[in-house]
């Protein structure tokens, strides 16, 4: 009897916490509601008075945006496009970058070395501006998004490669030893137990790379005729003196994808995490 | 016919002279186990007989291929020749080792296939044919993570036997199991003795040392301290650091 007491009491106490939780979760969901109201009032285009103070909201000319929301859209699919390809271009520079500063052979560990620090020692939009406006100088013309992705690519490949060092790194000596016990050569024990473990565990982090590289991907459009998101945004913006509607836009669709693509991620983390042991 | 032989083996790690020139050698079909207290060296002279640790100088001979160790740096020759000792090893881990990313089956054939080109198929029917012997045929597809420590250990012992070698080497296979598993995995190694197979065990199971082994090996900071049958090594051992030895295991099964 005092035993099924306690138990009910220590029910009670956890009932309580579970409320508590979950009460704090819906007031968090009600701010967000409330933040997202006054972000949309703010940008209403309402005006009235409160006694002597009137009240100026921001006007926005949805005339403009319902005419041109559609040609700025159409640079989502190239944004992804731009997205994709070089974060599959920079994971495999990342994978073979990450393998030469492993091998423990001196000139590949030094160039591996030189790669990473190089671009991790240089702004971004200067390595894109470089592919674009500097090499034509020595006679090799890319197009603005060659360059872009060709940049994108190499600067992601740099960060990465320490993300892919660290999966292969962390794939356990016992295993490495089994290998080579079974007779395995030093690449065989790479390309067959090493990578294919590593490669799990680098997943969800170059999930998180590829959302970030989803936002830098706009810098391309500095290389001018590159048709994603911003470049268009920006383009129409300007001519028709809206830029604030036309950076609206564009600014909305970038956090669209970004919040599609980390739900994604978060689902695609959990089903890896239930994988291995 | 001696299988196996090591003779004047050294190996360092920095100052710490961890084999101090063992000789060693042993017949086909024996079974063999060594002993000792954790830093005696035991672990590392079975790494250095298929080379996952390179001895500092010494020879290691395995069914008729020698390597003779004399300085760091090792030829073409010598690599060629230790690539084949590993294909006639197999060892078997204290923490099983088995790649989480493969099936049990997927476990057992890797190696044959990748290493000797075996077919597939091929390699298939051996593997099923040792995952009977140790009793895993039903989890055949299952991943290792699904597993208990003794049936991992019991794939990675099928694992092995898959490479179809002439030796068995075996670094505290049951050290990192809970005392109710261990039984299935030493029943395993019995069986494998029975049938012949020379065995090599590091090893603090004195049940398996008394009852399955041909000799036992008292290994003590870096050299062997004693050796016989095991009856005579365990019941009668010569050396008082044996006699030291065995009384510490005695004495700790009496505290417990």
């Amino acid at each position: 009897m005092a035993a099924e007491r306690v138990l009910s009491r220590t029910q009670l106490v956890i009932r309580q916490q579970e409320r508590q939780r979950f009460m704090f979760g819906v007031q968090v969901i009600v701010w967000w509601i409330i933040i997202l109201a006054l972000l949309f009032f703010a940008f209403s285009g309402i005006r009235f008075s409160l006694g002597p103070i009137t009240i100026k909201t921001i006007a926005l000319d949805t005339e403009f945006m319902k005419t041109w929301a559609p040609f700025i859209s159409r640079g989502v699919p190239q944004t992804i496009y731009i997205s994709i390809v070089s974060i599959i271009f920079a994971s495999i520079l990342a994978l073979l970058s990450a393998l030469a500063r492993l091998s423990g052979i001196p000139p590949l560990v030094a160039l591996a070395g030189f790669y990473v620090s190089l671009i991790r020692g240089t702004p971004l939009l200067l390595q894109i501006f470089f592919f674009f406006l500097a090499l034509p100088q020595i006679g090799i013309r890319l197009s603005g998004p060659v360059a872009g992705i060709t940049a994108l690519s190499l600067n992601y490949g740099a960060y990465m490669s320490e993300i892919f060092r660290a999966g292969i790194e962390s794939v356990g000596k016992g295993q490495r030893e089994a290998a080579i016990a079974l007779g395995m050569t030093h690449g065989q024990m790479m390309r067959r137990i090493v990578v294919p473990q590593a490669l799990r565990l680098v997943i969800p982090p170059s999930g998180n790379e590829f959302i970030a590289m989803l936002k830098d991907s706009a810098l391309v459009a500095t290389t001018g005729f590159v048709q994603e998101t911003f470049w268009r945004a920006q383009k129409v913006g300007r001519a028709n003196f809206r830029g604030l509607e036309a950076l609206a836009i564009a600014a909305v669709w970038y956090w669209l994808m970004t919040i599609m693509f980390t739900t994604l991620q978060a689902r695609l983390e959990q089903r890896m995490a239930r994988g291995d042991r | 016919m001696k299988i196996l032989q090591v003779e004047n083996l050294h190996k360092s790690f920095g100052h710490l002279e961890v084999l101090k020139g063992i000789d060693m050698e042993v017949m086909q079909g024996e079974v063999v186990t060594i002993i000792g207290r954790s830093g005696s060296g035991k672990s590392t002279l079975l790494r250095c007989i298929n080379f996952l640790e390179q001895p500092t100088h010494g020879k290691v001979m395995v069914d008729g291929l020698s390597v003779i160790v004399e300085r760091h740096k090792l030829s073409r020759d010598q690599k060629q020749s230790i690539h084949e000792i590993r294909l006639r090893t197999g060892m078997v881990f204290q923490e099983f080792n088995l790649f989480p990313h493969l099936s049990v089956i997927e476990n057992l054939i890797e190696a044959p296939v990748i290493v000797k080109r075996m077919k597939k198929k091929e390699a298939i029917g051996i593997a099923e044919m040792y995952l009977d012997k140790v009793g895993m045929s039903a989890k055949r597809n299952e991943f290792p993570n699904r597993l208990s420590g003794g049936q991992k250990q019991r794939v990675a012992i099928a694992r092995a036997l898959t490479m179809q070698p002439k030796v068995m080497l075996f670094d505290e296979p049951t050290s990192a199991l809970d005392p109710e598993l261990i039984g299935e995995v030493l029943e395993v190694m019995r069986q494998l003795a029975d049938d012949g197979m020379t065995m090599l065990v590091v090893s603090h199971e004195m049940s398996f040392a008394h009852d399955v082994s041909h000799r036992v090996v008292f290994m003590e900071e870096g050299i062997i301290a004693e050796e016989g049958p095991p009856e005579q090594l365990l019941d009668d051992p010569k050396n008082p650091k044996t006699r030291m030895f065995l009384q510490r295991i005695i004495g700790e099964k009496q505290e417990e």
